[in-house]
């Protein structure tokens, strides 16, 4: 009987694999070739030679290092202001419909031409931020060409617009909540943040882990709001894991050293997601 | 009497016969016309279609068709790139940026000129505008529009444009002081290719080289000084701060709201500052770039050209093509109508031209003054290298003397590693 099962789940492997190992696969071997604008785009086998590249590599941690405050950041604003919209429109509120279509438009319009509407917010000196300060004869603030201030201005653009994205998926899991439960809390005189404590948030835990897992899955590899915002600026203090190995292969026409950031970069989230899995395990029990 | 099957079988073997005949009628007809296709930025393509359509009526054996590509010069880049990696290009002729041409050589994508345009060919180019077109002794693109960096200024703000460094802060300086002019110098401090020809021309103006002998200069007191300029300037309250993320649109945007006295940008700017509804209309003029008593007024080359694809199917038609683009009578026309900067040494001195556009003479000097990035298939990584560096002097991350010296030694890194070619 056994085999039949194999057999059945066959094409879901053979699918599987294709998608997935092959491509993983031919990266992990494209990582021990040199193949790059210098080889005529041929592939010359240099051993670990890539590897120890990318590990003496400084911009690489620091993209990393990057990449990850911004997850971070983007990813707990999302989740929070997601979560406190979510509760909001499913309040019986007047014009409910209407107001659940406005607050989904940041999600629908494309990152490109989000982006290029906030490189105008921020414009100095021209932008509506710099006008608005001006008229308060307030000093602009260099939102897009101070170092210290472009990564919070990428999170901050990052997060309107994938905030509605998480309140979609948390509204979805509210409303799965039966009322009668509600109805029993508010009979025994339970406060609202009771409520929320121990009827919503428990109930709502898988939507939020797989809004987490979605979210983190795209912040980790953030490329086209940053390319067009920014372009990694400045001082190369917005640049991703994603658009580094972007600027190696297309730009640079380096495929061996991009296959192994890409690599070296889905090492880094495979531990990450390890170790969040283990210490999830290690609270629960 | 015929039975009707037989006279059905008759009439389907008719049909059958004319149909096939047809069919290969058609084809032999078809197969006259030689389909050429050229990807260009789109901007040029709105630019060339006259001239497209003027090519096709005077060749009815080929099929001239534009791919109208994105605006953003490496957007194009990665479109044509992500075509030829698969292999089989749909493209005949590239306008390509002279930045491109040896990473494109040397990935074999290209097919070399010289024995299509025979060895004259670049004798009627202009001085300047022969730069960046071989490689490695090989024609790989002939020159379509020259484009060089300028040094745009207020007539109505000074007498005489600045020739030194030191006049450009002193004038901007006073303007300021005056209260004429919030801003002094706007120019492209972005982390982008921009900042690289910014730097090359300051660079030169000091007595700095970028590669010299496929050597870096970059650790150079010359380049240091550079680096140091460029910084002081924004200290100094002279040119913004939001520079550090301001492109050619961004400096034309607060240039020509007239609130700075000097704008670095390319001959198209000329044509945006001088519209009907331009604030700026006749309050303009440039000049090159300002440099150090005795040092070069460096203008970096940007030039545009048509290269011929290695994998094209169509060489001949399409070589028709380019030639027919890149002639005088369409560089001509191109000049007219569009304002773009030509590349032959004939449409400069032509009479006609030179009445039309009283600037031409102007940019045919400036383009003389050109200087050349480094031609290095890794020119791109030569660059970024460049330009994340000197941004991060520029925003005060760094002080100009380390960061320079790191740049120093990872250009040497970049240029040992790849054998040193170049």
């Amino acid at each position: 009987m056994r085999w039949r099962l194999w057999l059945l789940m066959a094409p879901a492997l053979a699918l599987l694999l294709a998608i997935f190992a092959a491509p993983l696969l031919h990266y992990l071997w494209l990582s021990t070739q040199a193949q790059s604008v210098l080889t005529g785009l041929k592939p010359q086998p240099i051993g670990a030679q890539q590897w120890l590249r990318l590990w003496n590599d400084g911009r690489f941690w620091q993209d990393t290092w990057q990449t990850l405050r911004f997850s971070a950041a983007s990813v707990s604003l999302e989740m929070l202001l997601g979560l406190a919209v979510a509760l909001l429109l499913n309040q019986p509120l007047r014009g409910r419909g209407l107001l659940r279509t406005v607050s989904l438009l940041p999600w629908a319009l494309p990152t490109t031409v989000i982006a290029l509407g906030w490189r105008w917010i921020f414009n100095d000196p021209y932008g509506p931020i710099s006008r608005l300060l001006a008229g308060l004869e307030l000093p602009a603030i260099p939102f897009l060409s101070n170092p210290a201030l472009t990564w919070m201005a990428t999170v901050g653009a990052d997060t309107w617009k994938t905030t509605p994205f998480v309140a979609l998926l948390l509204l979805a899991g509210l409303q799965t909540i039966p009322a009668d439960l509600y109805e029993a809390a508010a009979l025994e005189g339970a406060t609202p943040w009771q409520t929320l404590r121990r009827i919503t948030l428990p109930l709502l835990t898988p939507y939020l882990l797989i809004a987490l897992l979605f979210r983190l899955a795209q912040a980790l590899g953030v490329f086209d709001l940053i390319q067009v915002l920014t372009g990694g600026g400045p001082a190369g203090s917005t640049e991703s894991l994603a658009l580094y190995a972007y600027l190696n292969a297309m730009r640079f026409l380096d495929f061996g050293y991009s296959a192994t950031l890409l690599l070296g970069s889905f090492a880094i989230l495979l531990i990450l997601c390890g170790t969040a899995a283990l210490m999830w395990r290690w609270i629960l029990r | 009497m015929i039975p009707p099957r037989t006279l059905r079988r008759w009439a389907l073997l008719l049909i059958a016969l004319v149909g096939s005949l047809s069919l290969g009628l058609w084809g032999l007809a078809t197969e006259r016309v030689e389909p050429v296709s050229v990807l260009m930025p789109a901007p040029f393509t709105d630019a060339t279609a006259e001239l497209v359509s003027a090519f096709n009526r005077s060749h009815p054996r080929i099929a001239l068709s534009v791919t109208r590509g994105p605006l953003e010069t490496e957007a194009v880049s990665d479109l044509a790139i992500s075509s030829l990696l698969l292999g089989d290009s749909p493209y005949d002729l590239l306008l390509m940026d002279v930045s491109w041409t040896p990473k494109y050589a040397a990935a074999g994508w290209l097919e070399p000129l010289d024995h299509w345009l025979g060895p004259d060919a670049l004798a009627d180019l202009a001085p300047g505008a022969e730069l960046g077109n071989a490689f490695g002794g090989r024609l790989w693109r002939f020159p379509l529009l020259a484009d060089m960096g300028l040094l745009y200024w207020r007539t109505d703000l000074m007498e005489a444009p600045p020739r030194t460094p030191a006049e450009l802060v002193a004038i901007s300086r006073r303007l300021q002081r005056e209260g004429r002019v919030p801003w002094g110098y706007v120019w492209q401090g972005k982390q982008y290719e921009g900042l690289s020809c910014v730097v090359l021309e300051v660079l030169r103006g000091f007595g700095g080289h970028w590669l010299m002998e496929n050597q870096p200069q970059l650790d150079s007191p010359a380049a240091v000084a550079a680096a140091g300029w460029l910084r002081d300037l924004v200290r100094q309250g002279i040119t913004p701060e939001a520079v550090a993320n301001m492109g050619e649109p961004e400096a034309l945007q607060l240039f020509q709201a007239g609130d700075a006295a000097f704008m670095r940008n390319w001959p198209y700017a000329w044509a945006e500052l001088n519209k009907p509804d331009s604030p700026l209309r006749g309050k303009v003029a440039f000049t090159t770039m300002v440099s150090e008593e005795g040092q070069p007024h460096a203008a970096t080359q940007g030039s545009w050209g048509l290269s011929l694809l290695a994998g094209s199917e169509h060489k001949a038609a399409a070589v028709e093509v380019l030639r027919f683009l890149t002639s005088a009578e369409a560089q001509k026309q191109l000049n007219l109508r569009w304002g773009y900067t030509p590349t032959r040494l004939s449409v400069f001195e032509d009479p006609e031209l030179l009445a039309a556009n009283p600037v031409l003479a102007d940019l045919q000097q400036a383009l003389a003054a050109a200087v050349l990035r480094p031609l290095s298939p890794v020119y791109a990584q030569l660059s970024d290298l460049l330009y994340r560096d000197v941004n991060t002097v520029i925003t005060g991350d760094q002080p100009a003397p380390s960061a320079m010296r790191e740049l120093q030694s990872n250009s040497e890194r970049l240029l040992r590693s790849s054998g040193g070619e170049g």
